[in-house]
């Protein structure tokens, strides 16, 4: 085999991996979504791409949450302490979590990690 | 002819290995899991099986939870743990075992663990929405309700408390319901992941043979991750620390963890300690007691019982790790302490 049909083939290698790996790290990734717990039960799946707006109620109280270019806040609550709120705008887990209110928000981009220990 | 065959078998290779960077190439091991979130024990439990097909084991924890949380509730009147504290004797098996082992580690740690503390937590207001500083007349007054030295525990028999004296098992039930769960799971021969309100429970092994991976909260920002372990098999990673409950009055930041010396919010160097045990009820009773001790006298623990691996969060943001999770961690700048 000559040494230009090397040059070419491997080229050619090089192009379909520089292809998938682009593909992979900076290609469109599916929209994110963010799931919604309220007394241990899931009540509502939010579509991360689409801003919006949405008040979640459980047994014990309000939480409002607001979506916007692709991430999630808890901008209003009834709970006592606002820790929620102050988790400010997330689009991947560590959840957001409302102890008093028993409220909880899960994002389905986790990235790598099997849990969180908090 | 062999050099005519190198090149294709080159360009085979190289597109073998190029499809192993597909997302999801060999199956994605969380499409194998099944996973629920209830709410058990005040706190959010999430737990993920591999392998329940018919959803049997995932049936089973959930009721293991439900009962555990209506046994060991402190808040709930007709809990086993309501009757021992208002009758002041019980001998319900799962109330033994949970005061022998609280017993085991105050002793263990010097008294760091306290599980009587609950009149003045309630003093403290933390069992309600109403968080306050007290008077210190007030947490004196609780001084002859309060100390482990008040249970009288009858190994595998009775336990016994004086009128006024109460138990908490908030320190500990978590990590009991962990193992209970981890071993059903073990019995039916599955794996999972548990995260028990922020307690993590991990059994087995994951599909893909490859570790565990479990990020530790950074205290100051819910957000991120100060580090990761990679652990393999089953174990326990519990964190306890003064940014899960806590008020701010007057500048002062109180946490929910109380020192059993003071009956008052630890008041410390430390931002949160995580635990890694191979029991789930140990490493939550041992990471409590780590955080009331400091780092100097947790380390000086370790070296001592060497049966649990440590992250320790100083209030300076330094990071100190047990040697034996050295090699298992990345994240940020860490130091390990001596052996």
């Amino acid at each position: 085999m000559k040494t230009k049909s090397w040059i070419l083939l491997f080229g050619a290698v090089f192009l379909i991996l520089a292809g998938i790996v682009a593909w992979q790290y900076l290609g469109a990734k599916p929209a994110g979504s963010a799931r919604i717990y309220a007394d241990g039960r899931l009540v509502r799946t939010v579509d991360l791409s689409k801003d919006g707006a949405y008040r979640i109620e459980s047994a014990e109280g309000w939480n409002e949450l607001t979506v916007r270019d692709g991430r999630l806040a808890v901008t209003a609550a009834s709970c006592p302490d606002g820790d929620c709120v102050r988790c400010g705008w997330r689009s991947a887990d560590p959840p957001i979590v409302c102890l008093p209110n028993r409220v909880s928000i899960r994002f389905t981009e986790a990235g790598e990690l099997d849990g969180v220990v908090r | 002819m062999k050099l005519k065959c190198l090149p294709i078998l080159l360009v085979f290779a190289l597109l073998l290995s190029a499809c192993n960077l597909l997302p999801d190439a060999g199956g994605n091991p969380r499409a194998q899991a099944s996973e629920r979130s209830i709410w058990a024990m005040d706190t959010q439990m999430d737990l993920r099986l591999y392998g329940d097909s018919d959803g049997k084991t995932m049936a089973a924890l959930t009721a293991r939870l439900n009962e555990l949380d209506r046994s060991l509730s402190a808040t709930d009147p007709d809990s086993d743990l309501s009757a021992l504290n208002s009758s002041g004797h019980s001998e319900e098996p799962r109330i033994l075992r949970l005061t022998a082992e609280a017993l085991a580690v105050s002793e263990q740690t010097g008294g760091a663990l306290d599980v009587t503390l609950l009149p003045a937590s309630r003093a403290w207001g933390f069992t309600t929405d109403n968080k306050r500083v007290p008077e210190a007349a007030a947490l004196e007054a609780l001084r002859e309700r309060v100390g482990m030295d008040k249970i009288e525990l009858r190994e595998g028999v009775s336990v016994s408390l004086p009128a006024g004296t109460e138990l908490d098992f908030g320190a500990l039930a978590k990590g009991y319901a962990a193992d209970v769960c981890r071993a059903r799971i073990e019995e039916d021969g599955l794996s999972g992941i548990l995260s028990l309100g922020g307690n993590i429970q991990t059994v087995g092994s994951k599909p893909d043979g490859s570790p565990w991976v479990v990020g530790v909260q950074d205290p100051d920002d819910a957000g991120r991750y100060l580090l990761t372990l990679e652990l393999s098999g089953s174990k326990a990673v519990v964190t306890s620390g003064d940014y899960q409950r806590y008020f701010e009055q007057d500048g002062v930041r109180y946490c929910h963890i109380l020192d059993p010396k003071t009956l008052a919010p630890v008041r410390g160097s430390l931002r949160a300690v995580t635990v890694v045990a191979d029991s789930g009820l140990r490493a939550d009773a041992l990471s409590t007691a780590l955080f009331v001790l400091g780092r100097e006298a947790g380390e000086s623990l370790w070296r001592r019982l060497g049966d649990f691996e440590a992250v320790w969060m100083e209030a300076d943001g330094s990071i100190w790790l047990t040697p034996g999770l050295e090699n298992l961690t990345q994240g940020d700048a860490f130091r390990v302490i001596a052996p």
